[in-house]
């Protein structure tokens, strides 16, 4: 038995469950005589060999990424879903007024966000924006469900930590009133007088020995 | 009709010299589930004599993750997420899949923009898909370099995902009433080089391996599936189709814009696993054929016909739908008792009936020839556990 010549590919139409469907038949092998099926397997192996070699001189087309020596140059897609971030207005006040649409619309239950009520302005203030990166699957239903496009997704993907209690996140550094509040005021002491200070994880002290809280994993944050 | 259930009998080894000529004796051996030829947590148990081949056990449950039962807990838009992780190869049609059904059922039209985005993406993940299993069909028959040269060729696709879709391999880009977010602006362009680039990369396949004498005589006429057992077996996709049948629901049953493309079926002639492999090379040119016709006419339209935040509550019922994959019919059925949650969620996937095939066609042969029959098959394991 012979090779297989791949040009011969006939097309034709076949019928299925009444219906003409047009076909490509795949080629089989041909009855050749000795010789010729010797020399057309050698020259089959020549002709994979000839393109392996000839990308010895055309290195042009590896696509694969130095990481990490390329880490300086790396440009990320500006879609690609990594790290949830808050999003604020140019003067720093929060876009996000608790709602708790993303809450409800995440497949995971990977986001909690806790706020309590000022007494004064009878007002959400956000206490803690909390994502737990461990049981998120980047499905970006948070992000599509949030009517004020208060929340986004960032491009920072290297988020590997040695406790996986460390990928709980709280997304917001300070506490307080939402951009609606916050923009109001002119003064900018008197604006800041409004937000406490948050850390970035508070959760169980983690193993491993790594220091908490504020400064989980050991890098800065 | 009956069923006949094995029972540890029908399994029990015979004595020695049975039916051997050299006195040996049969033993099992587990291939898996962690076996690089397996592809995944696949474990198959082999009963051997020598290295043929007498008996081929696929044992199923490692990577179970209960799908179908953590979509009935979750909202029809939660739904879709989960079906990412059946086929990650095919994820794109695993969304489009529910995503059609819970718009049948629920009655909320789309437009012809988002049906020519879904179609261009479907065949775009065909080809990625096509290009990985080609690489990994290479390296399971013994060579290397295919692997690497798929791999490659696959990273040009998904970088065209990562861009608009912003993941690479669980999308959830096709939702109910259509899409996450709209084509990057870079989309076309990107795509119309990435057939461009393509094109010589197939010919450049069929040159390394398809017409490679040693990859032929490992393939021909091996694990030969007729076209009786393929369809009683339930097999779809390039399976079914290289036996002979051109059973491809794109034409059959158009949805998207197939029915205004023109393209053909690939079909085999034996069934063998030659056939199951060049059928799949033959349907990616047929996939840069399609999206050609529509990379330049996509219409302009809203993504999204729905408000995402809005519950979906399909009125009481019982709704089916099925398209094509790269590896087969998926079936979705999803039964509705009015609520924003599905009563039940059922899929039919590919793979099961395209591994179970396996069982036939491997028995006899050698165990190198079973590691490429069960490639030939392209199976996806988290598909078959779902
Ligand atoms: S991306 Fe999905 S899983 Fe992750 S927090 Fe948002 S909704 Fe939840
Ligand atoms: S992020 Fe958006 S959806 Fe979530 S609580 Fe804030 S405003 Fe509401």
């Amino acid at each position: 038995m012979g090779l297989v010549n791949l040009r011969k590919i006939r097309r034709a139409k076949q019928e299925i469950g009444g219906r003409e469907v047009a076909v490509v038949i795949s080629p089989r092998p041909e009855q050749t005589r000795l010789g010729t099926t010797v020399w057309q397997t050698f020259k089959s192996l020549l002709t994979g060999m000839k393109i392996t070699i000839s990308y010895l001189f055309r290195p042009s087309t590896v696509v694969t990424q130095q990481y990490p020596e390329n880490r300086e140059t790396l440009q990320m897609f500006d879609r690609y879903r990594a790290q949830l971030k808050l999003v604020y207005d140019e003067a720093g006040g929060r876009l996000c007024n608790c709602c708790q649409i993303c809450e409800n619309a995440c497949p995971n239950q990977s986001i909690k966000i806790e706020w309590t009520k000022n007494p004064d302005t009878k007002k959400k203030e956000l206490e803690r924006w909390i994502w737990r990166m461990d049981s998120c699957t980047f499905c970006n239903a948070c992000v599509q469900a949030c009517p004020s496009n208060s929340i986004t997704f960032g491009n920072e993907f290297e988020s590997a930590v040695y406790d996986r209690r460390l990928l709980v996140y709280t997304l917001n550094d300070k506490a307080g009133p939402d951009a609606k509040v916050w923009s109001a005021i002119e003064d900018p002491a008197e604006r800041e007088k409004l937000m406490r200070k948050m850390d970035r994880y508070s959760g169980p002290i983690p193993l491993s020995g790594t220091s908490l809280p504020g400064n989980p994993s050991g890098k800065e944050g | 009709m009956s069923v006949k259930v094995k029972t540890l009998d029908d399994l029990t080894l015979p004595p020695p010299g049975a039916d051997s000529p050299l006195s040996t004796q049969e033993y099992f051996i587990n291939m898996g589930p962690q076996h690089p030829a397996t592809h995944g947590v696949l474990r198959l148990l082999l009963r051997l004599d020598g290295e043929n081949v007498r008996e081929v056990i696929p044992v199923l449950g490692y990577i179970h993750r209960g799908i179908e039962k953590i979509g009935e807990n979750s909202s029809y838009r939660q739904t879709i997420h989960l079906v990412d992780r059946l086929d990650y190869l095919s994820a794109l049609m695993n969304n489009w899949v529910v995503s059609m059904v819970v718009e049948r059922a629920a009655g909320i039209e789309t437009n012809d923009r988002i049906e020519y985005i879904r179609t261009i993406m479907a065949e775009l993940q065909r080809l990625q898909s096509h290009t990985l299993w080609w690489g990994v069909i290479g390296m399971d028959l013994g060579a290397f370099t295919p692997f690497l040269y798929g791999f490659r060729d696959r990273e040009y696709a998904t970088d065209i995902f990562e861009e608009t879709i912003g993941a690479r391999l669980t999308m959830n880009y096709i939702q109910p009433g259509g899409l996450m977010n709209d084509i990057h602006p870079n989309f076309v362009k990107r795509t119309k080089e990435f057939l461009e680039y393509l094109k010589p990369k197939i010919d450049e396949y069929d040159e390394l391996v398809s017409g490679n004498a040693i990859i032929q005589k490992r393939l021909v006429n091996i694990g030969i599936l007729s076209a009786e057992d393929a369809i009683s077996f339930g097999t779809t996709g390039p399976v079914l189709r290289a036996s002979g049948v051109p059973y491809d629901l794109r034409k059959i049953e158009p949805y998207g814009v197939y029915g205004k493309v023109e393209f053909d079926v690939a079909v085999g002639q034996a069934g063998d696993s030659w056939d199951r492999y060049i059928v799949r090379v033959m349907e990616m040119r047929e996939s840069v054929k399609i999206i050609e016709q529509l990379i330049d006419n996509i219409p302009e339209g809203d993504y999204m016909t729905v408000k995402v935040a809005k519950a979906i509550k399909p009125p009481e019922g019982r709704y089916y739908g099925h398209l094509e994959t790269a590896r087969g019919v998926i079936g979705c059925f999803i039964v509705s008792d009015g609520k924003d949650k599905p009563y039940r969620f059922h899929l039919r996937t590919p793979n099961f009936n395209n591994l179970w095939c396996l069982t036939k066609i491997a028995k006899g042969w050698k165990i190198a020839d079973l590691v490429a029959i069960a490639s030939s098959l392209d199976i996806v394991i988290p598909d078959i556990d779902r």
